[in-house]
């Protein structure tokens, strides 16, 4: 049969964000595929070093509208690092707090998305009606549903009293009765299974070599979590398991998902628990001194990177993001190659694009 | 977790590969190993041999002093704690050997510092732009330090 080769994108229905692939196939196969990313590059890199640090913070903040937080939160660890300032706990303990709030919400958005590209409405509709109650919380308690501007050098910008502490925790309870319905669905609904199970499977040894991490790699059983690997208070002071899975397919990567859901509530419930008194935040000078640092956090789809370093002026001399999704999308061609086309969706979704965070 | 022992590591590099590497120690959270170019790919195959883990995070390009042409190119790597190493490209010609038929997950990152950069991966067939236009055509590339004075 001969092969033709179909284009997807850069907009179209099957994406949420423009990203361009170019896919051969050949009856109901798919031979291989070619990405071109760069729809949403608005060059934040090199626009980092035109402005300020406390500037960058906002900017920063836009490289992403789903996992915003974790982006300020590393690039704030990172010029905390060379100023050598220490943020007061409460701070740590408040940023980790929306980080895992961020990650609740990320992993239903995903999940609502897998499940609407193989026709599950019911739990589409579902996971985004518990995504709600999570954007509900941190709206409350920043200020913004997807920007919350939550972060500042030098600690954060909001604080939270025992009004919404109980919202929180009430919030939570509820999320986690919802979540075991999910988790309940995914290991027992046939057409779920029937979709995910044995699709595209990705052994420890692909993941190690196309440099994948997160969720993606802990669904093929690599038990890497820069949590745990690197921990920067407070989860030093946290107690938490990593989830993996050992199969690498789309339904593993859909399970590892969703119980890490149940982690990061248990994380969120840990975090309200300890919480420290105190402030949230501290003066810090507006001009960083020499140096330079790396700092590695873990945001919803893995490992995510800074690389900073000053010249000891108001505005950084290099500022590197690698995005947990960047490594991910170059599995992606050889993840399509030689599955059906019926399964593409199925395999897009499992990569849990955030092509906004890829472009930068 | 493995704990890298820098000058150890150091020592391996300049024993096997007869080449010139020494400590780089101004990165936090990091341990970094200066290298030249013309050995980085047997470093990195070395490395790939000697660790079960190595896991290839991003791959940083700057210009250390904006008046100069010399870029210097990062490869951070993750090994159970961070360590990376570090190549300096003098001069006007910026050439490195492409890290794909070790490390296939290096290939969105040596695209993007070729666009960005302007620097050419020798061992690769073509180099196709990751985030600019095919038809970028606006002078030097992206993120070089002339639009420093900006």
């Amino acid at each position: 049969m001969s092969k033709i080769s179909i284009p997807i994108g850069p907009q179209h229905p099957l994406l949420k964000e423009p990203l361009s692939m170019m896919v051969d196939i050949s009856g109901e196969r798919v031979l291989g595929a070619s990405l071109r990313l760069g729809y949403v590059h608005r060059g934040i890199e090199r626009l980092a070093q035109t402005r300020t640090y406390t500037q960058n913070v906002h900017l920063i903040e836009r490289i992403c509208g789903i996992c915003s937080h974790i982006h300020t939160t590393t690039y704030c660890q990172a010029v905390e690092a060379v100023l050598g300032v220490e943020i007061p706990l409460r701070a740590s303990y408040l940023r980790a707090l929306m980080c895992e709030l961020e990650r609740v919400h990320s992993h239903l958005l995903w999940l609502g998305i897998l499940a609407k590209h193989i026709g599950l409405d019911t739990i589409f509709m579902h996971a985004w009606h518990d995504r709600e109650s999570v954007l509900d919380v941190m709206e409350e308690i920043s200020g913004g549903r997807v920007l919350h501007a939550a972060n500042q050098i030098g600690g954060v910008r909001f604080d939270i009293d025992h009004d919404h502490d109980s919202m929180i925790r009430s919030a939570l309870k509820k999320l986690h009765e919802q979540v075991a319905g999910l988790l309940d669905v995914i290991e027992n609904e046939p057409a779920l299974i029937a979709r995910t199970k044995g699709v595209a499977p990705v052994s420890p040894e692909v993941i190690k070599k196309y440099c994948v991490v997160g969720p993606m790699a802990r669904a093929s059983g690599v038990n890497v979590d820069m949590r745990r690997e690197n921990p920067i208070p407070p989860y030093d002071q946290l107690d938490f398991s990593v989830v993996t899975h050992p199969d690498g397919d789309a339904w593993s990567r859909t399970y590892v998902r969703v119980e890490e859901i149940r982690v990061s509530l248990n994380l969120c419930e840990s975090i309200l628990e300890q919480l420290p008194e105190g402030p949230v935040n501290i003066r810090v000078p507006r001009r960083v001194p020499a140096g330079e640092v790396i700092i590695r956090s873990e945001a919803p789809r893995g490992e995510l990177f800074y690389y900073l370093r000053s010249d000891g002026t108001d505005k950084p001399a290099r500022l590197k993001v690698r995005t947990p999704t960047l490594a991910a999308l170059s599995l992606l061609p050889e993840q399509l190659s030689a599955i059906h086309v019926a399964d593409i969706p199925v395999v897009l979704a499992g990569v849990d694009l955030c092509v906004a965070c890829a472009d930068r | 977790m493995t704990e890298i022992n820098l000058d150890h590591l150091c020592n391996t590099l300049k024993s096997n590969l007869g080449c010139d590497c020494h400590v780089f120690e101004e990165i936090m959270n990091d341990k970094t190993l200066v290298i030249d170019a013309d050995s980085l790919k047997d470093a990195v195959k070395l490395l790939d041999c000697e660790f079960d883990n190595l896991h290839l995070s991003a791959i940083t390009a700057q210009q250390r002093d904006p008046q100069a042409d010399d870029i210097e190119v990062i490869y951070h790597f993750y090994l159970g704690e961070g360590f990376s190493l570090l190549t300096s490209l003098l001069g006007e010609e910026h050439v490195l050997p492409s890290l794909i038929s070790i490390i296939p997950g290096a290939d969105f990152y040596e695209r993007e510092i070729a666009e960005m950069f302007g620097i050419t991966f020798s061992g690769r067939t073509e180099t196709p732009s990751l985030l600019l236009p095919e038809d970028w055509d606006q002078g030097p590339p992206f993120i070089r330090k002339e639009d420093k004075d900006e």
